[in-house]
């Protein structure tokens, strides 16, 4: 079966090609749109952070166990040791690292101990965890100088709290994305380097013109000088 | 208006907004005179030339680049508004406080401030490369920055002072209106000389300016300077016998001078504390000083501290204070150490940037050099010339009206009989 020469066979689009452009316009204003854009670094759109989501699978609720005790409703299996998670910088605190932050295990890790033993729910304030070893850097932070005048340091979802040298940087617009993150903070203090070198200022331009009127001009101030002050001179030479 | 030739013996004088201008004065003129008018009409000339390559091949003519945004006529500006201090300290003490001995100083005190406030402006109005943006500067101002307050201070400081010149001369509106004047007068400079410290104070970013002691201490440094210069110029002006003055304001002058400069240096010395006290010090604060103590800026800093303390160490004896030559090379040692504290004050700022990038220290270049030179030879040229046909010399009945008034004051008399 020939197409005859008049009706040229029309490249037939396929479902996907038909689509794309609808596609790529609705992915766009979702992209845009979407609430997720107004999401701090680190944070989904529903205001949890992405690290470490171990409340998901673990909620902090209690459940009542025998002879009036409680224990949380699904445990940590194996202490904390499940996920592998892997501690940067918080390392330093040694085999007993968890336990720093966390409740025990057996009870419930969910739950984040204060400085005055309290402990307060996961999904608290947890700015206030850090203040039990980083006092100045929380002051900073309620004075808003540090961590950008945001409520918390949860709201704020710059550092994941095992490993806290690492920033998440917020996602660029369209591509919301998780954004991403990037070594803020070394193990070790390093004295401050500047970004780049300063730039070598560029030579300044002087027309001849100038040159040859600022020499003339030069020239008569200093002859109109020697008029001035050499009879001053002269004359106190000569006493 | 048009010029009126006077009524009076003397020629060439002519009568015009109620002054006598003694025109003739400049034809009877030594030829010294007018070499040295002349000298100074070339370096005007030369700055004016330098402003027109500013003008045709723009900014790139200037030593200021990105990272050292403000130059010379920054450092100029705070250098010219503290000088024209002076006059305001020495005309307002006549009329408020009734210092008598200052009263011969009054009329060149005030023509002082006003050049120099020209001079300071004019300088800014260079920096602009394009000029006629000062239009948007006045009609949209920026109500937040701080430019906004002293450019408009200073102009209207200019202003002000050269009205009360105006009401000085004529003698307008008597004793009481230049009473009157100086009231309006002496907020207005301590308006513009403290907006003209936050210009530097209010920098969050600049360590080194954002300081609480940058107003008390711009306004010592300011009095301090413009004090200095009016005791040189009158003895200029004493030496070419176009004024007269008594020792004794000299001595008074000096006192003053003395006064001020140690306070100045204090507090200078309490900045330098504040920085480097071991359990307040911080690192990038002290980083910063030291550029300018042991660093490449030294020798930007360090003639302030050494000529001030000599300065000051000169006026302080009581048996060589009166000493005219001690007073003339103390003054010109402070002149010229403030003049080298508004150059460190501008570098401060940019030494270490804020993302602590450290600059080579700022040398004007070629255009701005003859820029700065041919404004302050302007303000020479017509210092110069207003000292030759101006009427600057106090009548003396007048000033011994005022002595009478103010001793009268001062001594109250006794009621006869009455035992001390």
């Amino acid at each position: 079966m020939g197409a005859s020469p008049g009706t040229a066979a029309r490249p037939v689009r396929g479902g996907l090609e038909r689509f794309l452009p609808l596609s790529l316009m609705l992915l766009f204003a979702v992209l845009v749109f979407s609430p997720a854009t107004a999401a701090f670094a680190g944070q989904a759109s529903s205001g949890q952070l992405f690290f470490y989501p171990c409340i998901s699978c673990h909620p902090v609720n209690m459940v009542a166990g025998p002879g009036g005790t409680e224990h949380p409703s699904k445990p940590l299996p194996n202490g904390m040791q499940g996920h592998k998670i892997v501690l940067e910088a918080h390392d330093k605190l040694g085999e007993e690292a968890c336990l720093v932050c966390h409740d025990d295990p057996t009870r419930n890790p969910g739950k984040l101990k204060l400085i005055d033993g309290t402990l307060i729910d996961i999904t608290g304030d947890m700015s206030l965890v850090c203040y039990r070893c980083h006092e100045a850097k929380y002051k900073e932070f309620r004075a808003g100088t540090h961590g950008n005048h945001k409520e918390s340091c949860v709201a704020a979802g710059c550092h994941d709290p095992h490993t806290p040298n690492y920033i998440y940087a917020g996602p660029v617009k369209p591509f919301v994305g998780v954004g991403f993150q990037f070594k803020g903070v070394g193990q070790a203090r390093v004295p401050f380097k500047p970004l780049m070198a300063p730039p070598l200022p560029p030579p300044t331009v002087n027309p001849t013109w100038f040159l040859i009127a600022v020499a003339v001009g030069l020239f008569v101030v200093l002859a109109l000088l020697v008029r001035l002050v050499g009879p001053v001179v002269v004359e106190r030479l000569k006493r | 208006m048009t010029m009126t030739e006077l009524s009076t013996p003397q020629p060439g004088i002519k009568r015009f907004i109620k002054i006598d201008w003694n025109i003739g004065a400049l034809k009877t003129a030594s030829p010294r005179y007018w070499s040295f008018v002349w000298m100074l009409i070339i370096m005007t000339t030369l700055g004016v030339l330098a402003w027109v390559v500013v003008l045709t091949t723009g900014g790139n003519a200037m030593g200021q680049r990105d990272n050292f945004t403000w130059g010379m006529w920054f450092a100029d500006y705070m250098f010219y508004v503290g000088l024209a201090a002076g006059g305001l300290v020495v005309y307002a003490s006549v009329h408020l406080f009734g210092a008598e001995q200052f009263r011969p100083l009054s009329r060149l005190a005030v023509l002082m401030a006003g050049l120099l406030t020209m001079v300071a402006l004019l300088g800014d109005l260079t920096d602009l490369v394009r000029v006629w943006r000062i239009f948007w500067f006045v009609v949209t101002p920026n109500i937040s920055a701080i430019f906004v307050y002293t450019g408009s201070a200073a102009g209207f400081y200019m202003v002000l002072c050269f009205v009360d010149l105006w009401i000085l001369v004529t003698g307008v509106g008597g004793e009481k209106l230049a009473f009157r004047m100086t009231l309006i007068a002496l907020p207005v400079a301590i308006y513009l000389h403290t907006t003209t410290a936050f210009v530097l104070a209010l920098n969050k970013s600049r360590e080194l300016w954002n300081s609480a002691v940058m107003v008390p201490i711009f306004l010592t440094s300011a009095v301090a300077s413009g004090v200095a210069l009016l005791l040189i110029c009158a003895y200029i002006l004493q030496h070419y016998h176009v004024l007269e003055f008594k020792k004794s304001m000299f001595r008074s002058l000096a006192t003053l001078l003395a006064t001020v400069i140690i306070m100045d240096l204090f507090l200078l010395v309490v900045e330098i504390a504040t920085v480097y006290w071991p359990t307040a010090a911080k690192a990038g604060h002290t980083l910063r000083f030291s550029e300018f103590l042991t660093g490449p800026y030294a020798w930007q800093f360090l003639p302030v501290l050494t000529l001030g303390i000599i300065a000051f160490a000169l006026l302080a004896g009581r048996k060589t204070r009166h000493i005219p030559a001690v007073q003339i090379t103390a003054s010109a040692l402070y002149v010229i150490a403030i003049f080298f504290k508004r150059y460190t004050l501008m570098s401060m700022g940019f030494a270490i940037g804020p993302l602590g990038q450290t600059q080579n220290p700022y040398i004007p270049s070629l255009v701005e050099a003859l820029i700065a030179i041919g404004l302050l030879s302007m303000g020479m040229l017509f210092f110069t010339i207003a000292t030759k046909i101006l009427p600057l010399r106090v009548p003396l009945e007048e000033h011994a009206a005022a002595s009478e008034r103010a001793d009268a004051a001062s001594e109250p008399t006794l009621e006869p009989g009455v035992a001390l």
